[in-house]
């Protein structure tokens, strides 16, 4: 069986576990139901909220890099600091965060495979104390949007007929639907999706308890099911960014595609942009 | 019974952190449902589809008072709270009084701001899906 081009940027729930004391580690709760780090998280970790915290709050992007250095300093994050994420439905919050953190320049980032279910569902430790961590001097380097495309990006990119993968609900890539099933719309005057992308929803890359699929399995998926491969460019999107976030991480990591995009405008953008090509 | 205003008050009142321990109040305070409904095989009739976490209703009128019953699974935590403040705020009510609740009972609360548009997605439509059926209900009776 194939492994992981880069294995070592997933962790078990074993792992955390023995590195919860660990003070060259910082785990990183980032979910979509903003309560259940109060009701309870793992030992020593931090919350980020990805809407409050991660994103800019008036104009839509991410967080600016001065946002960002103070929110790490304020949360006792170091530059050389290996911050493990973990989240709900299936990590795709943990993702997201992880992709933010990588525009941001931060190096070291990893993933608890499972994300929170699975440390529920293993009957680990919950706990509700906050850690109070001494406030550090976080300098962001660099950031790198070499892993993030915009719109004119897409545009260009879709015109060379690279590939495109839409990450959406089959309804929503064939639009019959402008939104995700049963999310109350948010924004886009037209259905459909870019063409040429394929549709691979995200989830088919998670296991039912929450793990990513083998090598094996995501290779039968992106590759032999839709044609995608490690030499091509591929841009991933979804309606905010947030689902293809998950992706961008499987292609790029799992499967060691060294030129994979996030397209974070994604379908709200898209889907409102005037003469923006669009295929049903 | 807390009163529709004093949720709104109490909403308003709060900063980010106070919300989220309001939610949690709310989420932990939410009765359970009577085995009558729990028990049911057509417990799916009194889904809210439009929501993605399964949200079940169940409205009954009992001398003149609506009595407003539901049903979120734990690990949905932040779902729950929020439809734990419709049925706090609109448990027994008159179905009149309910009727004439003000449409903007949600926006009024300041979820939106203070927690992100999209975490109170399907809120609106378990409270609608409360409005219509006091309506039906008393439309039939």
């Amino acid at each position: 069986m194939a492994d992981y081009a880069n294995p070592e940027v997933l962790v078990s729930t074993d792992w955390v576990q023995e590195h919860i004391d660990d003070p060259g580690v910082v785990i990183v709760e980032s979910n979509e139901d903003i309560l259940l780090y109060e009701i309870g998280h793992i030992r020593n970790s931090v919350k980020f909220d990805w809407q409050t915290e991660l994103q800019d709050q008036l104009i839509r992007d991410c967080v600016s890099k001065e946002s960002f250095e103070a929110l790490l300093s304020e949360k006792g994050i170091s530059n050389d600091s290996a911050v493990v994420f973990y989240g709900d439905r299936s990590n795709w919050w943990a993702c997201y965060a992880l992709w933010t953190f990588k525009v941001l320049g931060h190096e070291k980032c990893l993933i608890m495979d499972g994300g929170r279910q699975k440390w529920v569902d293993e009957g680990r430790e919950l706990v509700k104390d906050v850690p109070e961590r001494a406030k550090t001097d976080y300098k962001v380097s660099a950031v790198d949007e070499s892993i993030r495309a915009f719109r004119d990006d897409v545009l260009e990119h879709m015109s060379s007929g690279e590939s495109l993968v839409d990450v959406r609900s089959p309804k929503e890539y064939s639009g019959e639907l402008l939104h995700m099933e049963a999310y109350p719309q948010e924004g886009a005057l037209r259905g459909g999706h870019i063409p040429g992308a394929v549709n691979v929803p995200w989830a088919t890359a998670a296991n039912e308890d929450g793990t990513f699929r083998s090598a094996d399995e995501l290779v039968e998926i992106y590759e032999k099911g839709q044609g995608l491969s490690k030499d091509k460019n591929v841009i991933a999107y979804c309606r905010i960014g947030e689902r293809s976030s998950h992706t961008w991480f499987v292609l790029t990591y799992l499967l060691g595609y060294e030129n994979v995009r996030n397209y974070d405008g994604s379908w709200t953008e898209w889907g409102n942009l005037v003469r923006a090509p669009i295929e049903k | 019974m807390t009163s529709i205003d004093e949720i709104v008050r109490e909403f308003q009142d709060a900063d980010h952190q106070e919300m989220i321990e309001l939610l949690i109040d709310y989420s932990e305070s939410l009765p359970e449902i009577p085995k009558r409904f729990s028990e049911r095989v057509d417990k799916d009739l009194n889904r809210v589809h439009e929501c993605e976490t399964p949200v079940f209703i169940w409205i009954e009128i009992e001398d003149g008072k609506v009595n407003i019953f539901a049903d979120v699974p734990e690990p949905f935590p932040t779902v729950r709270g929020l439809v734990s403040i419709l049925v706090s705020a609109f448990d027994g009510l008159s179905p009149e009084e309910i009727e004439s609740a003000p449409v903007d009972f949600i926006s009024r609360l300041g979820l939106a701001q203070k927690l992100g548009i999209r975490r109170v997605r399907g809120l609106s439509a378990v409270y609608a899906r409360i409005k219509n059926e006091v309506k039906k209900y008393s439309e039939v009776t």
